[in-house]
């Protein structure tokens, strides 16, 4: 403990000094720390120098330059590449709230924003404070691509350096892409708008399409020639014109492979790049994903494992642990009906939570998003992924971190340490995959944070 | 519930089902109900490849082809249901009085267990309709119940085109009563249907004059551009409406108004269309014949709202006995899949021929649906859709023992296993509530203002929250 | 404007006024000595007897069997090659108290309040509701109309479907007491309280309607000793909700519990044990196959139906039809009704779908009469063809429960009544109407 604190102390002076010398920008090093690498390695007694956001060395026997400040990890500390949320709502506005939205009088006909239309809305512009920020580095992320949480259209996709304090979360890079979901319209009843359907949502898109090549014909024509009637400018229908011209990739939310069969619909007519965001049961439609090279940014949200299959599983432990005294006690008595129940109940959970692992199987890329789940559950959910889910410590590396950044576009800068990239990485006090492994520091563009009481 | 559905449940891939199969089978020494051409005892059917290749009596199976032994059974047409709501993820659009550019191909559930309940009831396709909560509707989708496919590989491939409107107390409780949008009343109704249309036909002129313009314009580069007139899929669809190539079924009560959407029909040109439910057709069964119009009503169903109450069991006789093409569809998922014994009621209410009664849960529904070249009769060249029944279909006593669709068995009642779910919920436990449907029985709540109710309760209850 | 054909408008107007839309029956009924000959008959307690005589006298039915001398004063009728059988009975309805279900004026079902026993579906019945003619043509004579809401609706009332008056018309005033227990399995998926909300709730409701019997019991045991000897005592305040409860606490009048998934099912069971002063019938119970050991033990008969969707979605498709051959096995005693108001006259058609899945029709057929009549304390007058009980029923030319067969005469208290109702006269009316009107 002793040696933690006073680590602590050594850190917390060592962020200090890049502020005092302005003119040379001092670099940092830890060493003696074991790597877990994007690419499955594991490099023990190694170490890593960074400067100016950039890692200058990395790996066993690499020297120190003379202006490093050094940090010993004392060989017990992990350090993992940053691991980079795909699409996340971190920092997001609240969403107004059902009770609050007055009602319409025209419903068919509502205003964009009433029926989820917002896609001109960037992160950038409307970050709010939100603790998820900090929960998210205890969980060994150190970048995000962020959007506002909305609904069918809800705003932009922008890459992030993550920091507790929102306002000194840094942009990496802007407008990348659309999202998009099925969501219907916010309201309930008496303040609900067009539209409120899955169908009317997909007639909507294509109409907003319509329009937004419309007007762009009419701004291409107006430019050339001036003496035409002005077209009336719109933020929401121009903020559509990278998906009209395909310019940039929709981020769609969606599970079901319905749904997922509905977006590709919407992606043949339209010619659009499409990235797929949570996909529980994309692996359903791996073969087809491959074939339009359209890759996952994949959920880990799983339902929780049945209760009796739980129950059934820690008592298995139990009685590994204890001597096994003879009869087992309550053996259940449950109806043949029952019991074929549950096993096709197990099986479409063992099929939920084996999703990544089929897609990575089928040569589709896969990253991760955290697509709503509270990352407090994320050590749950990791535990599963492994135990259950087919997935290696190195598959859920990679996953969170090089997988993410190839689909995001970021990884000749980020998603592995190597050098000459960007320096963010996670330092836990074991092995991520170990019962209460910890994140001590997170490092995001070669800042140092620290945890408000760790 | 679609929350529901995309975080939890999942897809159990154990069918092996492609989608479109085509299946090969001699069925052999039935009673052949043909429909067209009478009742044909012992007689073969031999499907080859999803079509009817020959009926007849001895015949040989070709190599590999299965053959059934349907000795004192009977042979129907598989019966096609031209109002359901069985699988539709939505049904009502209901936040405007117009939404044609919806439509119920992008509203399939194929994972809903209910189409093997159909099945089991010798059905093969149904007309999957948007609800009736707008004067105009959506568009909806004909399938064919290909239980285990995808939601592509259910579709009624190059079936005509169709779309819902409806009249009377639905859209204007919804809409009038509802929003304070108009319609409120029926003449209302007649006003949204006359004012969009020709607001179509405007935009076709419009967009149509743009289209020249451009093409004249990119051409030659020179000039001043034409201002762009975006393209727009309601009127896109209100246009197809006009020009022929959408069949209207029309959600309809009272006989007044069935008058005036013929009116309207025949000022716009629009030929093909028919009534659905239209509990006081008979009351104008001559002018229906008259002007072509065709109906789709239930046996016996009456009083559960006004428009009704002054309704007939013996609907269906007379308008077969006046000459119009009238189907019984269900509306109904328990109906569905027993619409052979609601096809027998209409011989006890009126003078319908067992034939004709037979009709109108086949032949009839198909040409409602402009698929009657392909199903709805036994005969050479049509789809192999059809059920084997273990007596009279229209006997109470009779079950439907197989159902193929394009010769493909979907439904043996050897070979029958109690959970037929496609979609496994894991997060629900043997017991629990969300495992349990909504038992469908009467009327309580009109099953075609789904979704449309939120507008109407007080209550949050939402279907699908 | 088409020249006015003179003959035509003179012979349309004549034929006009003697047709008549309104649900009023012109026809009268015949009353008196009928004797019903050469018919099958199905007398479901005594066996079938074919070529049978049955003889109605004012109302009563005064001998079924093979031979009997018929006087001149009777009316004949030549029923050879058809079937006679017992009116059937719909043992759960709405018929009478709601006309139009969407319209909530001529709903008259549901009283405000939580205990209400002293509401009588009786008070309420519509004898010329428009769907009374409708139903009896089918052959249904005879329905059990019941209140609905609240936890204590009312006394549902047996009432014949022939007659000016509800008196005329009352087999039993006090059928049965309509009771809701609440769901300890929360209200479905779309229930949206939470575990505990649901449990409060349900022991809340259920607290109240112990605490509620237990007044009644109260009230009646101090009724009882006031009755046995006045002598020295004041008279207690009459309470009619509790003057109401007496005749079901002694078990005089059965009570009917709503319960359709397993757990409402044993919670209702579970109840029942604790209240046996009464007598009790479980209605709906779609999943009463799940539990019928259960139920058989508990010696509770049952009002189901058939013709609605499985209630889970990993059942198999034929269970609903199977359910009352099922509990029948078991050995519950099940009456099939048609839970449903204007359409009442179906109840053949559910029964029909349990004879075809399991059921059989002779166990079916008993379904729709005796049953319903046992269970409700009617069977003395209704309920099958016995010399001596009232002269419900009906001829028909085949099989009842077959949707082809025709109903062609029905007898309530011996009235041969008119075969006629609103949708009879709209046949006639527009069967072969006029020419296109332009």
């Amino acid at each position: 403990m002793r040696k933690f604190i006073l680590l602590l102390a050594l850190l917390f002076v060592g962020s200090g000094f890049q502020g005092i010398f302005a003119q040379t920008t001092p670099a940092n090093a830890l060493k003696n720390v074991t790597i877990h690498n994007a690419d499955g390695s594991t490099t023990g007694s190694a170490t890593i120098v960074w400067r100016n956001g950039v890692i200058e060395a990395i790996g066993t026997n690499v020297s120190i330059p003379f202006d490093a400040f050094e940090i010993d990890g004392g060989d017990s500390l992990h350090v993992y590449p940053g691991f980079i949320d795909g699409l996340s709502t971190l920092g997001s506005p609240a969403l107004p709230r059902t009770q609050d939205l007055p009602r319409l009088e025209d419903p068919g006909n509502p205003p964009y924003h009433r029926a989820g239309i917002q896609p001109e809305r960037k992160p950038s512009e409307l970050l709010t404070e939100d603790n998820n920020f900090e929960a998210a580095m205890k969980a060994g992320f150190t970048s995000a691509a962020l959007y506002p949480n909305g609904f069918m259209l809800p705003g932009q996709v922008e890459a992030f350096y993550l920091s507790a304090d929102h306002a000194d979360v840094e942009l990496i890079k802007g407008t990348m892409g659309l999202a998009g979901s099925f969501e219907e319209a916010p309201g309930g009843w008496g303040s609900g708008a067009y539209p409120s359907t899955q169908m009317g949502v997909m007639a909507q898109f294509r109409q907003l399409m319509f329009d937004a090549t419309a007007l762009q014909q009419h701004m291409k024509y107006y430019e050339q020639n001036p003496e035409m009637p002005a077209p009336d400018r719109d933020r929401v229908l121009e903020a559509m014109f990278p998906l009209v011209n395909n310019s940039a990739p929709f981020f769609f939310e969606v599970d079901t492979k319905e749904h997922i069969e509905r977006i590709l619909k919407l992606q043949d007519q339209f010619g659009f790049d499409v990235v797929i965001v949570s996909g529980k049961e994309a692996y359903a439609k791996a073969d087809e994903l491959n074939q339009r090279n359209i890759p996952v940014l994949a959920g880990i949200d799983f339902t929780d494992a049945p209760e009796w299959y739980a129950e059934m599983k820690k008592k298995e432990e139990d009685t590994e642990e204890e001597d096994a005294e003879g009869e087992d006690s309550e053996e259940e008595e449950i109806s043949e009906e029952e019991q074929m129940y549950r096993e096709k109940q197990l099986d479409a959970w063992k099929a939920e939570v084996s999703n990544i692992k089929k897609l990575m199987d089928a040569g589709v890329s896969v990253g991760f998003s955290s697509a709503g789940l509270d990352l407090k559950d994320m050590t749950k959910k990791v535990e599963v992924l492994l135990d259950e889910g087919g997935l290696t410590e190195n598959d859920l590396v990679a996953l969170m971190s090089i997988n993410t950044a190839n689909i995001l576009g970021l990884n000749r800068t980020h998603g592995s340490l190597q050098q000459g990239k960007n320096a963010s990485f996670s330092v836990f006090d074991k092995a991520m995959t170990e019962d209460k492994a910890k994140v001590l520091h997170s490092i995001s563009n070669g800042t140092i944070h620290e945890f408000k009481g760790n | 519930m679609k929350k529901l559905l995309t975080l939890c449940m999942i897809a159990a891939f154990g069918f092996t089902a492609q989608a479109q199969d085509k299946g090969s089978v001699l069925i052999q020494n039935a009673t052949v109900i043909t429909v067209t051409n009478g009742d044909l005892e012992e007689t073969d059917v031999l499907i080859e490849d999803g079509v009817i290749r020959e009926i007849g009596k001895d015949l040989r199976a070709p190599r590999g082809v299965e053959t059934v032994d349907a000795t004192g059974k009977f042979v129907m047409p598989g019966i096609i249901d031209a109002h359901s709501h069985l699988n539709g993820v939505d049904i009502n659009e209901g936040r405007n009085p117009v939404t044609a550019e919806v439509t119920m191909e992008e509203s399939v559930d194929p994972n809903e267990v209910g189409i093997y309940h159909a099945l089991a009831g010798g059905a093969t396709a149904i007309h999957l309709m948007h609800g009736s909560a707008n004067v105009i509707g959506g568009q909806g989708e004909t399938l064919k119940l290909r239980y285990g496919t995808t939601q592509e590989g259910m579709k009624f491939k190059d079936a005509k085109r169709t779309i819902k409107f409806a009249l009377g107390e639905n859209p204007t409780r919804v809409h009038g009563q509802g929003n304070g949008v108009q319609p409120r009343t029926r003449m209302g109704v007649e006003q949204v249907i006359r004012g969009h249309f020709d607001e179509a036909l405007d935009y076709k002129r419009k967009r149509e004059a743009y289209l020249e313009a451009k093409a004249n314009y990119d051409r030659r580069g020179r000039g001043t551009p034409p201002v762009p007139v975006a393209e727009n899929l309601r009127y896109e669809v209100l246009n197809d409406i006009i020009e022929g190539e959408i069949y209207v079924h029309c959600h309809s009560y009272r006989a007044d108004e069935i008058l005036m959407l013929v009116r309207v029909f025949n000022d716009y040109g629009i030929e093909n269309y028919t009534f659905q439910h239209a509990n006081e057709a008979f009351k104008v069964a001559p002018e229906l014949a008259k002007h072509g119009a065709m109906t789709s009503v239930f046996s016996d169903w009456w009083a559960y709202k006004f428009e009704v109450y002054y309704s007939t069991a013996f609907n269906a006789s007379i308008l077969n006995a006046n000459g119009v093409i009238n189907s019984i569809n269900s509306d109904n998922d328990q109906l569905l899949r027993t619409l052979n014994h609601e096809a027998a009621k209409v011989v006890r209410y009126g003078d319908t021929s067992v034939n004709d009664a037979i009709k109108m849960i086949t032949l009839h529904p198909a040409i409602q649906l402009g698929i009657d070249d392909r199903v709805g009769s036994i005969e050479e060249g049509k789809h192999g859709d059809l059920a084997i029944w273990s007596r009279h279909p229209l006997s109470i006593y009779s079950k439907a023992e197989m159902t193929f669709v394009d010769g493909v068995k979907y439904f043996d009642r050897e070979n029958d296993p109690d959970d037929m779910r496609i979609q496994i919920n894991p997060g629900a436990d043997f017991d629990d509530a969300s495992n349990f449907r909504e038992i469908t029985t009467r009327r309580e709540t009109d099953a075609c203002l789904q979704d449309a109710f939120i507008l109407l309760a007080e209550q949050s209850a939402h279907n699908h929250n | 404007m088409k020249k006015l054909n003179i003959f035509a408008v003179l012979v349309t107007l004549l034929f006009g006024l003697t047709a008549t839309v309104e649900a009023q029956i012109t026809d009268k009924p015949e009353y008196g000595k009928i004797a019903i000959t050469g018919a099958t008959l199905h007398t479901v307690t005594n066996g079938t007897i074919e070529g049978g005589i049955i003889l109605i006298d004012g109302g009563e039915i005064t001998f079924v069997g093979e031979n009997a001398r018929i006087t001149n004063e009777y009316t004949r009728i030549d029923a050879s090659g058809k079937h006679v059988y017992p009116g059937f009975i719909d043992g759960w309805s709405g018929l009478g108290l709601v006309e139009i279900s969407a319209v909530p004026v001529t709903v008259d079902n549901s009283e405000l309040g939580q205990f209400n026993p002293h509401m009588y579906a009786f008070t309420a019945f519509n004898p010329h509701s428009a769907s009374v003619p409708v139903t009896r043509v089918s052959g249904v004579t005879t329905v059990l109309s019941h209140p609905s809401s609240g936890s204590i609706s009312g006394k549902a009332s047996v009432m014949d479907l022939w007659g000016y008056s509800p008196d005329s018309m009352a087999v039993k005033k006090s059928g049965a007491l309509v009771m809701n227990l609440p769901s300890s399995g929360g209200g479905g998926w779309w229930d949206n309280r939470s575990e505990e909300e649901i449990k409060k709730q349900y022991e809340e409701n259920l607290k109240e309607i112990n605490d509620f019997l237990d007044k009644a019991r109260f009230y009646d045991r101090m009724m009882k000793a006031y009755e046995a000897d006045p002598s020295g005592k004041t008279k207690p305040d009459h309470d009619p909700r509790m003057e109401a409860m007496r005749e079901v606490l002694a078990g005089e009048v059965p009570v009917v519990i709503s319960a359709d998934d397993k757990q409402e099912i044993l919670d209702a069971l579970e109840w029942i044990k604790d209240n046996d002063d009464m007598s009790f019938i479980l209605e709906g119970v779609s999943e009463g196959w799940r539990l019928a050991d259960e139920i058989a033990e508990a010696g509770v008969p049952v009002l189901t139906t058939t013709l609605y969707t499985p209630s889970r979605d990993y059942d198999n498709y034929q269970r609903p039809y199977q359910n009352p051959g099922l509990m029948a096995e078991a050995g519950v005693k099940v009456a099939i009704v048609s839970n449903d108001t204007e359409n009442s006259r179906n109840t053949a058609f559910e029964a029909g779908y349990a004879a075809a899945y399991g059921m059989g029709t002779e166990e079916a057929l008993r379904a729709v009469t005796i049953n319903p009549a046992e269970i409700f304390g009617v069977a003395d007058k209704i309920g099958s063809l016995e010399a001596g009980k009232q002269a419900n029923l009906f001829i028909s030319d085949g099989d009842p429960f077959e949707p082809m067969t025709n109903i062609e005469h029905v007898f309530i208290q011996g009235y041969k009544i008119p075969m006629d109702s609103r949708h009879i006269q709209l046949y006639q009316e527009f069967l072969d109407r006029d020419a296109v009107n332009e």
